[in-house]
């Protein structure tokens, strides 16, 4: 065989002239070094991931939907809330009138009203104004002239001080008051329903969220799993490099960004279903709100959603991947 | 360099692999170490890779106390020695130039000297024009030097080997320990496992014999050096 010597020539050369730090590595190059095996092992991981598209695909969309469903559902709750909130500012106490009362009377609960601590505002229609109000509005304005008289009561709206659905006690009270003062025939209040549906909405959140926890958990146990079969697929790799001395940091690492990529995909799909269903639903919400003349918009996830969903889905991958990781590492050692 | 006091190495299963093993090896100096199967070659050279610890006695490289070193030093230790693998250990998913370079690319090295480094090892065991092939497509014999290429590219002051020759036809053992004695010859200490006894004979180097896990023969005196 030949056997040229340069190699060996070298060896000398080199111990004579650094002598026992010879083994020695300078910082500075282990630094760059340190960052190179970050890059190379990126772009492996990304390499390795696209040479198994079918297996890489699942994975991702098997993430992607355990994080899109809660985060579909928190973001339809949400809206839900601010749609109710509308609703609660405008609440309001309708006061009908008994119908024999006279003008004198009127006035004087009008100021009754007005003097209740509770109330912010009140707005008289008379039984006058409301028959014309129902003429213009209702179609049914022909069918009026058959009418002896006015079937209309006079009627008070009074704006509650308080913030409507979150102070029922509060406004049951004040429906009390009203109703005990003369010349009040009837009062209606539609707040009760609000509140429900604020309580609906608080307890369906904690679903979500608990849903969301449950999922979460899922993505976890999905990438701990596919981490944890990547391992076993790579034993004798992570052996020999353990023999010839590799750091147990650097025989995570390709196992970390594998988990990493993994989740951060599986969020950047979430996003896009995400955003696609939003847009979908978005238009024909839109509509109806049209029809219903309300200025009410889908509230999206905004670029603050997106970016925290993405980075959700990058958390989890590591945590999953550091599990698997320290599970199934340590056992792996050459024999 | 090496040395050996009083080791005995009991596995859990209860067999006493090595018994008192005493021997010292000089810096630049290179021995056999030979015996049957199953008495204790494997073991004795597990334990140099800290593959395993010893049940008693104490392990000294170039005077430090290999019992005390804890977990978390152990690849830097593995650094500092080369090894040479009877089943090869190759990576077949890349490249003989990657194979070569791990050790450098593990300990840091910038990627220009790894280059210059991983060419002349390859030039060492005369396997400069192979650099860009699958390990898998050689033969035997070229994987184990690319084995040895990979054990001495980053210049260990150490290097073991377990059984280079195991699978190798006589010519082809030969080359290989010629290799091995030019390692030598640059101050390397090289402790090699084998139980090819006529390739031993024909070497003049310190022959150590191992027998049902007792050194019966430490070879001191037929230090050929």
């Amino acid at each position: 065989m030949m056997v040229r010597t340069p190699m060996v020539g070298s060896l000398n050369k080199r111990d004579t002239a650094r002598g026992a730090s010879d083994q020695k590595v300078r910082l500075v190059d282990r630094w760059r070094s340190y960052r190179a095996h970050h890059r190379t092992t990126f772009s492996t991981t990304l390499q390795k991931m696209a040479r198994e598209p079918i297996q890489t695909t699942l994975t991702v969309v098997v993430i992607a939907i355990a994080l899109a469903l809660p985060s579909a559902m928190f973001l339809a709750l949400h809206n839900v809330q601010q749609l109710s909130s509308g609703f609660e500012s405008s609440a309001q106490i309708t006061v009908f009138v008994k119908k024999e009362t006279n003008s004198q009377q009127v006035a004087q609960l009008g100021k009754q009203l007005d003097d209740l601590p509770e109330v912010s505002a009140i707005i008289f229609i008379s039984a006058d104004q409301a028959l014309e109000e129902f003429r213009a509005l209702s179609g049914f304005g022909s069918a009026l002239q058959y009418l002896d008289e006015n079937p209309l009561p006079a009627v008070f709206l009074v704006q509650p001080a308080m913030s409507g659905a979150t102070d029922l006690k509060q406004a049951q009270q004040l429906v009390k008051a009203i109703d005990q003062l003369a010349a009040v025939e009837d009062v209606q209040v539609d707040m009760k329903w609000i509140q429900r549906l604020a309580t609906i909405t608080e307890v369906s959140k904690k679903l979500v969220l608990a849903m969301g926890m449950a999922l979460g958990v899922g993505v976890l146990l999905v990438i701990g799993n596919t981490i944890r079969l990547a391992i076993q697929n790579r034993r004798e790799e992570i052996i020999v490099v353990k023999l010839v001395g590799a750091t147990d940091a650097y025989v995570r690492r390709p196992f970390l960004y594998t988990g990493l990529l993994l989740g951060l995909f599986g969020g950047v799909m979430a996003s896009i279903l995400l955003l696609g269903s939003f847009f979908w639903i978005g238009r024909s919400v839109a509509v109806l709100a049209d029809l219903y003349q309300s200025q009410f918009q889908l509230a999206g996830p905004g670029l603050a959603g997106i970016l925290a969903l993405c980075l959700l889905g990058a958390l989890i991958g590591l945590v999953g991947a550091w599990i698997a990781v320290m599970q199934n590492l340590r056992a792996i050692e050459p024999k | 360099m090496i040395r050996f006091d009083n080791i005995s190495k009991r596995y859990p299963s209860g067999l006493e692999a090595l018994k008192r093993v005493n021997f010292e090896l000089e810096a630049g100096e290179m021995a056999f170490l030979t015996g049957p199967s199953g008495a204790g070659k494997s073991t004795l050279l597990k334990l140099l890779m800290l593959m395993e610890r010893p049940s008693s006695g104490t392990l000294l490289i170039n005077g430090k106390n290999l019992n005390r070193l804890s977990r978390s030093l152990i690849p830097s230790y593995r650094r500092q020695i080369g090894v040479v693998f009877q089943n090869h250990q190759l990576l077949s998913d890349r490249s003989v130039f990657e194979n070569v370079a791990l050790p450098l690319q593990i300990s840091g090295y910038p990627s220009s000297e790894t280059g210059r480094r991983v060419r002349a090892a390859l030039d060492g065991v005369g396997l400069l024009g192979k650099e860009s092939h699958n390990p898998l497509t050689l033969s035997g014999g070229e994987q184990q030097r690319v084995g040895i290429a990979r054990a001495v590219v980053h210049k260990p002051k150490i290097l073991l080997a377990d059984e280079p020759t195991g699978n190798l036809d006589p010519t082809l053992s030969a080359e290989i320990m010629a290799l091995f004695r030019r390692f030598q010859s640059v101050g390397v200490t090289i402790l090699i496992a084998t139980h090819d006894i006529n390739l031993i004979n024909s070497l003049d180097h310190r022959i150590m014999h191992l027998e049902d896990g007792i050194l019966t023969d430490d070879g001191a005196h037929s230090n050929g050096r």
